[in-house]
């Protein structure tokens, strides 16, 4: 019979005349003189602001790992959330407000090309939002997103059918999307069937669950694009974020846009930017005027009601406008 | 390390600079001189289309493509392709013990072990003589094109870990499959359509469920994974524009969404960016060839009727003319799963039913992609994960690791063959083992890659699709 015991090549306090317990492993893992279970955390809660770990390699810091870039910074903040007693929150709070964090992710060619990696961190880095995130934001930015917490789990829109290919021995399962303000909870809600999640959570890289991932794949592929510009749930953001471009934007064309980009990038748009989406709105107001039929098909995508007072073929052009902002690159990455 | 950072970091121009001086050759030469050459080549940089990491070939390929007919559940080779008059003798008799001491066994635990007699009587067909069954009335009229191998070995017992293995090398999770190594090695011919494409019908008996992780990229970076292309109704998820969005104003948005992504990558010049550019592009692309893929409205009666079938109906019949379709588009590498070979009882008439299926198709594929002179340059892989036990379980078989058979024929196999033999029961291959890495190293070797050469760096080691084994069988090669 093998009994519980820690490799015997690593320290361990011996316990005499009983069988260990869980109990032991954990007092094991976070005894003070351990120092690996804090550095793991520290380095995988760094990648979260980040963009990369000090140690690149997130599931091994060991011999098939990297050398941290910042070895006595890992150390210090892995010492530092120890003594604090575990303190994920102030650990976050230690992050977020250094001077680190809060630098701009721009850099000159020579220092991009001097240090490609970020390596030295003499930048912010930039990363595409994780997949529930990418969802999260859209909603958000729309005005939809319901900031309830906790409950069972929801069920955003799905392709017809989509469970049809579900092979189990039950038959197809049934999957109805969720009405009211559970439409539009947060992605971390989403129902999750393992190896058969929500087809844009699994674009956008979500793991399938059927094994642990220390970390996501980050990939950038046309079934990503599809999501964004085809999936109910984004063009219902994006008819919603045109009703408030309409409503709160302001009177003039480069009000509403700048209201809009402000919204999404959190920055003002260049004279380019706007001239691009000035045309485009012009041009599909001209063609939603002509073809009502097909503003109103536009205007009503997913549960939310269309706002009142508005014209239906602005609605219409102004949704255009939104769907491109909820499209850009800048808004789906973290800058 | 996040692995497709660490790729596209390769896409910038320094990197492609140096990539295309050990690669393309002269390109990078001539682009010290010609600036616009540089610039074009840059441009083919950023296309969607990705053109591989094995540049050059390690050998002239025999094939450029793979369409792999995976017989999900188990085919029972004792009733279709591995003719064993002995164990007919032995039918209800015990089982030699010194055939089964001592070796895995699936769900004929504790049993008591019985043979049962081949259930359908074989003939011999074509010029070459190859043995089959007559549940294949149409495959024996291809009996001279096909490399029949009854010699296969794997080395797991249950569904899915061996088809993980068949299609991964190994039954741990998370490791690429052949149809993405071969995707990631080649790169695609085609740029409306990914290179790596899977469709699945079932039918004729136990519809044992196949996995997503059967065409995952493992650690390969995501891009590289098959998509699993739907069979019935949209063949891609969110491939049509919303309602009241007309295809040229989907053209529009798009349009604007590129020039304000290039507009904001000139401030901060990121490959990313690039790389969404060319994605977009690709997905308006598939927007209009998905739907064209699945339209068959172009084919002639003569070839509906050739496979057996009305339309896209999901059927295995439809898979195999869409794999067509998908093959003449160049695509890389196509995999379809027919779930219904689990024949643990009836095997008599569920080998029959099922081999109904998918015997007409799978022969008219074959047929059809010779006359239009493609089949030279397109290898087919038929065959299951695993075979079927000799021994009776009631009136079925139990699956079977030792000894099973697979077929192969076109691109660079020679036809008309039969390679390998299991011993008199056909329990164990006893003659040119095939073991699945072997397989694997002679489907890329077909293709034109050296198998040891083919690595990817992942937790600190380079992985390989055949990992440390893996012969390519020079004697089927023609």
């Amino acid at each position: 019979m093998v009994n519980p015991a820690v490799p015997a090549f690593l320290p361990h306090a011996a316990i005499e005349g009983r069988r260990e317990t869980r109990l032991d492993l954990a007092q094991w893992l976070t005894a003070p003189e351990n120092p690996l279970t804090s550095r793991v955390i520290v380095n995988r809660m760094w990648k979260k602001f980040y963009g990369a770990g000090l140690s690149r390699v997130l599931e091994d810091v060991g011999t098939r790992g990297d050398w941290p870039t910042h070895p006595e910074l890992l150390d210090w903040l892995a010492a530092e959330f120890r003594d604090s007693g575990w303190d994920v929150k102030r650990l976050v709070k230690l992050m977020v407000t250094s001077a680190a964090y809060r630098q701009t992710s721009t850099a000159s060619k020579e220092l991009r090309e001097a240090d490609p990696d970020n390596k030295w961190l003499e930048r912010q880095s930039t990363f595409r939002l994780a997949a529930e995130f990418v969802r999260d934001n859209a909603l958000k930015v729309s005005g939809l997103l319901s900031e309830k917490m906790g409950g069972p789990s929801v069920y955003p829109y799905q392709p017809d059918g989509y469970y049809a290919d579900c092979n189990t021995f039950r038959g197809p399962l049934i999957y109805d999307p969720s009405k009211g303000e559970d439409q539009y909870r947060r992605g971390l809600y989403t129902f999750w069937k393992r190896s058969f999640l929500h087809p844009s959570l699994l674009a956008f890289d979500s793991p399938t669950r059927e094994e642990c991932a220390a970390e996501r794949v980050v990939s950038n592929t046309p079934l990503q694009a599809l999501v964004l510009l085809n999936d109910p749930t984004y063009n219902e953001a994006a008819r919603c974020f045109a009703g408030h471009i309409l409503k709160e934007g302001g009177a003039t064309a480069a009000d509403r846009i700048t209201w809009a980009y402000r919204q999404a990038v959190s920055r003002k748009p260049t004279a380019g930017e706007l001239s691009i989406l000035t045309d485009l709105c012009a041009k599909h107001l001209k063609e939603y005027q002509s073809d009502k039929d097909a503003a109103a098909k536009l205007i009503h995508i997913g549960l939310a009601p269309p706002p009142d007072g508005v014209d239906l073929s602005e609605l219409a052009a102004w949704t255009s406008v939104a769907r491109a902002v909820l499209n850009l690159h800048e808004t789906v990455a973290r800058l | 390390m996040n692995f497709l950072n660490d790729y596209q970091l390769h896409e910038t121009r320094r990197h492609f600079l140096g990539r295309a001086a050990a690669g393309v050759g002269g390109i990078a030469l001539a682009s010290l001189l010609n600036p616009k050459l540089m610039a074009a080549a840059e441009a083919q940089a950023k296309e969607p289309q990705w053109r591989g990491v094995v540049n050059p070939l390690d050998f002239r390929p025999r094939a450029k493509r793979v369409i792999y007919l995976f017989m999900s559940g188990g085919p029972s080779h004792l009733e279709t392709f591995d003719n064993k008059p002995q164990l007919a003798k032995l039918d209800g008799q015990p089982m030699p013990e010194s055939f089964t001491k001592g070796q895995p066994i699936a769900q004929l635990q504790g049993a008591a072990l019985k043979c049962l007699a081949p259930q359908h009587p074989f003939g011999k067909y074509g010029k070459s003589g190859q043995e089959m069954t007559d549940v294949f009335p149409y495959m024996q009229q291809i009996a001279d094109d096909m490399c029949i191998i009854r010699s296969m070995q794997t080395e797991q017992i249950n569904h899915d870990p061996a088809q993980t293995y068949m299609n991964t090398g190994t039954s741990i999770s998370g490791r690429p499959s052949m149809g993405s190594w071969v995707w990631y090695g080649l790169g695609c011919e085609c740029d409306n359509l990914p290179g790596f494409v899977v469709l699945t019908s079932e039918g004729g008996g136990q519809a044992q469920p196949v996995s997503a992780r059967q065409w995952h990229s493992g650690f390969l970076p995501s891009k590289f994974q098959g998509v699993k292309f739907r069979s019935k109704g949209e063949a891609v998820l969110y491939v049509n524009s919303p309602p009241g969005v007309s295809t040229e104003q989907q053209r529009d948005v798009l349009d604007a969404v590129q020039k304000l992504d290039g507009l904001f990558d000139e401030t901060v010049d990121n490959p990313e960016i690039a790389t969404r550019i060319s994605q977009y592009e690709m997905a308006f692309k598939m927007q209009a060839s998905v739907p064209d893929l699945i339209d068959l409205s172009d084919e002639p009666q003569y070839v509906l009727d050739m496979y057996g079938t009305k339309g896209a109906d999901g059927s295995f019949a439809s898979n195999c003319l869409l794999a067509r379709r998908l093959a003449e588009r160049g695509v890389r590498f196509i995999q379809l799963y027919h779930r219904g070979w689990d024949h643990h009882g009836g095997v008599k008439q569920g080998v029959a039913t099922t081999a109904k299926l998918v015997d007409q198709a799978t022969a008219a594929l074959v047929q059809d992609l010779k006359q239009r002179g493609m089949l030279e340059d397109t290898l087919i892989i038929w065959g299951g994960e695993f075979g079927r036990t000799p021994m009776a379980q009631g009136d079925g078989r139990d699956h079977h690791i030792r000894g099973f058979s697979l077929w192969m024929a076109g691109g660079g196999v020679k036809p008309g063959i039969t390679h390998g033999a299991t011993d008199e029961l056909g329990y164990a291959a006893a003659q040119d083992p095939v073991h699945v890495h072997d397989l694997h190293a002679t489907v890329l070797y077909l293709l034109g890659i050296e198998h040891t050469k083919l690595t990817h760096r992942f937790q600190g080691r380079d992985f390989r699709l055949t990992d440390v084994a893996g012969n390519v069988v020079h004697s089927i090669l023609a």
